[in-house]
């Protein structure tokens, strides 16, 4: 369980996080979005005590950072896949880190079989493609068997197998009871991987809910209905007091009724449905909506979701 | 390399006592020095640049005996002529000093380290005492190897110990070159605080690297303070840096490896070898402050 309770942090003028409070339960993938620059790294990095709130705090299963006995077994975090010593080998990268919290030497040769990398184990880091660099970032964060992780953009850089591999092994995590707390600005990504949400704009909190509660809230409820009497179904559809639209291919876009509605109505007149389909806007649209209002309104409170 | 399997690492034992502490962290910062390449390159550096400097120098210095005059007679140093790798040695150790803290920051990694613990004066303390105690080990192990080949070559150019007890005057009168035993007067004493100074060098750069976190800017630093504030010292009217000069950094280095017995024009502008010892061990110390309260207070 991540706490964060109304931090707020400024750098210079830039207040690049607001107020910003949230919850991170255990047991399920929670994704962090927000567009660049909206304070997501600095939210982790205050959850990670790198990075001091000006007021508020961030608990980690009810502790402040600076209170875990042992950092590393209570919470792993992947924040930037690069921040390696070029001229160090993997195995030894990870050995250092072990050694900081009595974690044994075993336990190097099981994450990154975990990961993949047991073949370029003794291999400089320098030599790292991104995306082992990313696979080495989710060894090092899983070295300590922590039940809290945090993953700063870790599909950066992987191939499409890679971006499986990911998505399984965060689930996979999350289903052994731990919390896992991803960002990504790949939001399709986290519409397949998350199952809760925390969306950020401006340091700002948009909203805090699961993924399908955010877009069915945000997004009106639209059908796409298709007719052979498209032209009389428009009318009656008008006639009730409803909102239609025709598509480029002679179809209907009904917005504010749902699909039951519009069936009863062209029964009532008659009139044939071949096609009567509720559209849900992805993930991405959502987010693209909420985040545009975000920039273009800037100082306004964001919307209570 | 690519698996799009899940195997879970089986889990962890957990620890229910004690917590993450400063033992961990020297453990965990030896693995780091021992584990990239520049270190071996910088330690190699300090001894073969210790030795062979000073085993060259004083071949140097004892092919010219027979041209020199009586004052350069007497102040003819075997033990100092045995300790010259010291000028290249000291920056060495302070780059090294510098850059097991710098690297991480130019990396990022510091993050990583930092948040391997709770208490980040641990990171500071760890890295202080594993540079410390390598290149005290290192240095020791050259200054008292360079001592004994030094004086091999002046031997080998017909050099004799003088007797113990002997004093300037005596090494004037003599028409050979002087050789010290290590047990003569002050001689382990100078060969020591060689190393000592080193390893003061080392921590000194070390806490710099903390304050400024930047390679280009914590070397500078360092070189600055070695070799740019003396001639800052200079060039201020001598009554007012007569009373700072013994207190530079390269002039507390040559009183801690000067031979009280053989100090003749230096007698008086130096403070004694231990007392500046502590005076550079007090500078080192006021960095390692600076950069303890930095490191706690700052976002890393």
């Amino acid at each position: 369980m991540i706490t964060a309770s109304r931090i707020t942090k400024t750098y210079g003028t830039t207040r690049a996080v607001d107020d910003l409070s949230f919850e991170v339960r255990p047991g399920v993938v929670t994704g962090f979005l927000g567009p660049n620059g909206s304070g997501k790294s600095t939210t982790m990095r205050m959850v990670m005590g790198l990075d001091r709130p000006d007021s508020g705090a961030v608990t980690i299963d009810g502790k402040r950072f600076g209170d875990l006995r042992w950092p590393l077994r209570e919470v792993g975090a992947l924040l930037e896949a690069k921040a390696l010593h070029p001229g160090r080998s993997a195995a030894n990268h990870l050995l250092a880190l072990a050694q900081t919290n009595s974690i044994p030497k075993s336990r190097v040769g099981e994450v990154l079989e975990l990961v993949g990398l047991e073949g370029v184990a003794k291999r400089k880091v320098g030599k790292f493609s991104l995306g082992m660099s990313q696979r080495l970032g989710i060894a090092s964060a899983l070295l300590g068997d922590p039940g809290v992780l945090l993953f700063d953009e870790p599909v950066n850089g992987l191939d499409p197998e890679g971006i499986l591999w990911v998505r399984n092994l965060l689930k996979s995590l999350a289903s052994e009871g731990r919390t896992i707390f991803v960002s990504s600005h790949l939001m399709s990504e986290m519409a397949v991987t998350a199952t809760d949400l925390v969306v950020i704009g401006r340091g700002q909190l948009i909203a805090d809910t699961t993924v399908s509660d955010f877009i069915s809230s945000n997004t009106e409820v639209t059908v796409l209905v298709r007719s052979p009497g498209a032209v009389q179904l428009a009318d009656a559809l008008r006639a009730a007091g409803a909102a239609v639209q025709g598509t480029d291919d002679g179809g209907l876009l009904v917005t504010g009724w749902d699909a039951a509605r519009i069936g009863d109505v062209a029964h009532a007149a008659g009139i044939a449905v071949h096609e009567l389909s509720p559209q849900q806007a992805s993930l991405e649209e959502v987010f693209m909506d909420l985040t545009s209002d975000m920039v273009d309104y800037h100082g306004q409170t964001p919307a209570e979701v | 390399m690519t698996t799009a399997t899940v195997t879970a690492a089986p889990p962890l034992p957990a620890i229910d006592h004690g917590h993450a502490g400063l033992g961990n962290q020297v453990v965990s910062e030896w693995t780091k020095l021992r584990s990239v390449r520049s270190t071996w390159i910088c330690l190699a550096v300090v001894v073969v640049a210790g030795i062979g400097l000073s085993a060259l120098v004083s071949n140097i210095e004892a092919g010219r005996w027979t041209h020199l005059g009586l004052v350069d007679r007497a102040q003819f140093d075997p033990v100092r002529f045995s300790q010259t790798g010291e000028f290249i040695s000291q920056f060495v150790v302070g780059v090294l000093g510098a850059l097991i803290v710098t690297s991480e920051y130019a990396t990022g990694s510091i993050r990583t380290t930092l948040s391997t613990t709770s208490k980040r004066t641990t990171v500071l303390s760890a890295k202080l005492i594993v540079i410390g105690a390598v290149i005290f080990i290192v240095s020791e192990v050259t200054a008292f190897i360079s001592f004994f080949v030094s004086q091999a070559v002046l031997l080998a150019h017909g050099g004799k110990a003088l007797p113990a007890g002997s004093t300037i005057l005596d090494q004037l009168h003599s028409a050979t070159i002087p050789v010290v035993g290590i047990a003569s007067d002050g001689a382990v004493r100078a060969v020591f605080l060689c190393g000592v100074y080193l390893t003061l060098l080392t921590l000194l750069a070390c806490a710099l690297g903390f304050v400024l976190r930047h390679t280009a800017g914590a070397i500078s630093a360092f070189v600055g303070f070695l070799l740019v504030l003396p001639l800052v010292v200079s060039i201020l009217p001598s009554s007012f840096s007569g009373s700072f000069e013994r207190y530079l950094p390269s002039n507390l280095g040559l009183a801690m490896i000067l031979v009280t017995s053989r100090k003749t024009d230096f007698a008086g502008v130096l403070l004694t070898p231990w007392v500046a010892a502590g005076v550079l061990a007090a500078y080192a110390a006021a960095a390692v402050v600076l950069a303890g309260v930095l490191l706690v207070r700052r976002d890393a």
